[in-house]
């Protein structure tokens, strides 16, 4: 793998360069909430020890609300309008590691049976560097989902901190080695890199342990209370990395256009398995959670070879009723 | 908590309550909702300056037993909800075991270590120290510097504003609302079965999160807990875009204070706002 | 070069008992009023949620007129006073939000009070028209085209 140092200015300057050309630049935000794109090369943040943000980086490739296409009624004609894809480009920079992982695993259900033209437009606009993490607290877990602190999967660059002098920054693929030729005057190597400590999660389960006993014990008693807490805001879907699920509604825009939009969903939400004869097989909210821990760590494993969790901890801290998955998970590693 | 653990175990033991909502502290200090079943698991139960959570939501989404009361434990803000709830016909008086408890301020968030003179802002406008409606009192009342009135600012600055720049200012924040619909499941006080949001023949607020779809989402449940909000807060703590919701409530409690000296959830007997009228209402705007 | 006024569209709830008659009073005298108003008949005043309110500003309305029978007058005895406390609370979070005043009416006019409603509603129309069209509300309206990014500039 490609290594160079590169110091902060010339990242900054990099930047610089970028906005001068209409690149859009994504950082996490300085109050920690989001990502935000930034107007100025100041504004950058590559803090590593920051907490990951409220709300993750999937809301800029899978927006919380997505036209498809829109719809005039011209008389007794109705006209279709496809949605505009925007194709300006994108750098994220200082991506979280559990952030930047999600997207290969989001890729997966999005070319699956059918190509999600917007989610890979975005993708294919998009240069991702991650920033290895030296935060840490009792609701990360990454270590347990087969991720680190410094994973770069999902990246196309990454950067690690080194003492004072800036980063190693390493090339990861194809996309990112053309990002650092077009560029790059990224050609300095100079003595040996010192990576900055960083904080490992302790592993708080044995993955494969927990996916056997998922396997075998869905009528198990262990559901019946755990949603018995739980408030159903859906909160921890909507602040997931990768949580994708999305409900698709047809509204007007005025009284003769109208528009298809994807909206964000959850499986939490009490409407969203009920049928129109009115029968909802998950009417209460244990059966929601079942659903939600065996989606993330057993189907969607047994469908795609991904788990759909990377570990970042997002929903337990922001659970109002305080519900840890970590903590749900590390139980049933003890059975 | 002195007397917390005791009574719990008590009422748990005869059989007079067959849940009791309180809190726990779990392995990372973390405080949060509890429902204890037996005297085993009511040892678990504490309370402390980091009880956030308003249980009161609750009382309308566990099932209710077929034999004995449902214990809560809840301070002075929470009871105002419990008796927001009774008043409506929600629970029955005689169906709850409230363990009231004396509260000193709680901190601004789980993470965030307590201090006196950085309480949650509610603390500030607390007007239920000890709380009106309980079963049985527990914990010692100490007075607390109130803090900073952070919110006051925010409100006076808001009021000073022009109609443009006061649309402009909630435009930005309703931007950021991802429709989630946190704020309406944590609060005590929303408990329709069908909720106007969720109306879809015919649609009356738009489920997308655009900024219209926004506006009517917050403006009506703003409106729909008018004279009813009991200022619990949680709708803001629970928001993932921190969008400041209290200040729209708090404009609704203090229309509430102004024009009919109301505030819910007093007292049981007090007449509620939104159900009764007077004849002698304000009718100056009217032509 | 001819150049349009704007023309203010007004929608207007109206209780069937009270004012819908007095405004067919109106028209049975033949009195002369300006046009803008719509009217929208509800049995009561009582009915009006303030989502109403709401839908008519999203749907294009510049101004809204709230019209019912005068206290103690209610067909349905009790049902106006209960809308009076509903209106006194809901005008103070529009002004809060930032939807001018001006542009939400509130009125009681009787069966017999034909004239009254013309003064009323011509009061109401002059007023929306000084204050121009509800650009801000309308605007959020425009969803459509629209680039299917949403990317939010860090605000400081």
């Amino acid at each position: 793998m490609k290594e160079v140092l590169i110091s902060y200015n010339t990242i900054k300057e990099t930047v610089a360069k970028l906005l001068n050309k209409e690149w859009n630049v994504i950082t996490p935000s300085p109050d920690g909430i989001r990502y935000t794109a930034i107007t100025s090369s100041d504004e950058i943040n590559l803090a590593g020890d920051q907490r990951p943000t409220n709300i993750s980086v999937k809301e800029f490739f899978f927006p919380k609300t997505d036209p498809v296409f829109y719809f005039k009624k011209n008389q007794s004609e109705v006209e279709l309008i496809d949605a505009v894809l925007n194709d300006k480009k994108n750098l994220f920079l200082g991506i979280k590691p559990c952030d930047a992982a999600g997207i290969p695993v989001l890729d997966k259900i999005f070319n699956w049976d059918y190509k999600d033209e917007f989610f890979n437009s975005r993708v294919n606009n998009s240069v991702i560097i991650g920033l290895a993490c030296s935060y840490s607290d009792p609701q990360c877990f990454c270590t347990s989902v087969n991720l680190s602190p410094d994973s770069t999967k999902g990246s196309d660059l990454f950067l690690i901190p080194v003492d004072n002098s800036g980063f190693r920054l390493q090339v990861i693929t194809e996309k990112g080695s053309a990002f650092l030729k077009e560029f790059g005057a990224l050609e300095e190597t100079s003595g040996p890199a010192h990576p900055k400590n960083s904080t490992v999660p302790d592993k708080k389960f044995d993955y494969d342990k927990v996916k056997n006993w998922l396997d075998n014990n869905f009528q198990s008693d262990f559901w019946k209370g755990k949603g018995e807490l739980c408030l159903g805001c859906a909160q921890c879907a909507f602040v997931c990395p990768v949580c994708h699920c999305f409900d698709i509604i047809d509204e007007s825009c005025g009284y003769e256009c109208g528009r298809r939009v994807k909206n964000w969903d959850a499986c939490q939400f009490g409407l969203f398995t009920k049928h129109a004869s009115g029968h909802n097989p998950r009417n209460d909210q244990s059966k929601r959670y079942r659903q939600r821990i065996n989606h993330k760590f057993k189907y969607y494993d047994d469908k795609f070879g991904e788990i759909l969790c990377t570990g970042c901890g997002r929903c337990s801290r922001d659970c109002v009723a305080g519900i840890d998955i970590g903590e749900i998970l590390a139980e049933i590693n003890t059975f | 908590m002195p007397g917390l653990v005791e009574i719990s175990k008590e009422i748990l033991n005869n059989k007079q309550a067959a849940y009791i909502i309180g809190y726990e502290i779990d392995k990372h200090n973390r405080v949060k909702p509890f429902v204890a079943h037996n005297a085993d698991e009511a040892e678990r139960l504490t309370f402390n300056h980091h009880a956030l959570n308003n249980l009161a939501v609750y009382l309308k989404r566990l099932p209710k037993p077929k034999e004995g009361k449902i214990g809560i434990v809840a301070k002075g803000c929470d009871i105002r909800a419990i008796v927001g709830l009774i008043q409506e016909n929600q629970v029955n008086r005689d169906d709850l075991y409230i363990i009231g408890v004396n509260c000193s301020g709680v901190a601004t968030d789980y993470d965030v270590e307590f201090n006196p003179e950085n309480t949650q802002i509610k603390c500030k406008y607390c007007q239920l120290k000890t709380p009106a409606v309980y079963d049985v009192l527990i914990g010692e009342s100490e007075e607390f510097p109130l803090p900073e009135d952070k919110m006051g600012d925010m409100m006076a600055k808001i009021e000073a504003m022009t109609p443009e720049e006061k649309f402009t200012f909630w435009s930005e924040q309703f931007e950021k609302c991802v429709k989630c619909y946190a704020c309406r499941q944590v609060c005590p006080l929303c408990y329709c079965e069908q909720c106007i949001a969720e109306k879809s023949v015919p649609q009356w607020v738009e489920t997308s999160s655009s900024v219209k779809g926004n506006f009517a989402w917050n403006i009506i449940r703003a409106f729909h807990l008018a004279g009813r909000c009991v200022g619990c807060n949680e709708c803001e703590r629970a928001c993932p875009a921190d969008i400041p919701l209290s200040l729209l409530n708090k404009k609704m409690g203090m229309t509430a204070k102004q024009e009919f000296d109301y505030s819910h959830g007093m007292a049981i007997d007090q007449p509620t706002l939104v159900g009764n009228y007077n004849l002698k209402d304000n009718q100056d705007f009217i032509k | 070069m001819e150049t349009t006024t704007f023309e203010p569209k007004i929608t207007a709830f109206v209780c069937n008992w009270c004012t819908y008659t007095g405004a067919d009073l109106a028209g049975t005298s033949r009195l002369k009023q300006q046009t803008n108003a719509r009217l929208i008949r509800v049995p009561c005043t009582g009915r009006i949620d303030p989502l109403f309110i709401i839908k008519a500003f999203e749907n294009g309305a510049d101004g809204v007129l709230i019209s019912g029978c005068h206290p103690g007058d209610c067909h349905y005895n009790t049902g106006n006073y209960h809308a009076r406390r509903r209106w006194i609370m809901f005008r103070e979070l529009l002004n809060f939000i930032g939807i001018d005043e001006k542009r939400l009416h509130f009125s009681w006019v009787s069966a017999a009070e034909g004239k009254k409603w013309v003064d009323v509603v011509d009061e109401v129309i002059d007023t929306v028209r000084k204050e121009g069209p509800f650009l801000k509300y309308k605007n959020l309206n425009k969803q459509f085209p629209v680039p299917s990014e949403q990317i939010l500039v860090n605000k400081e």
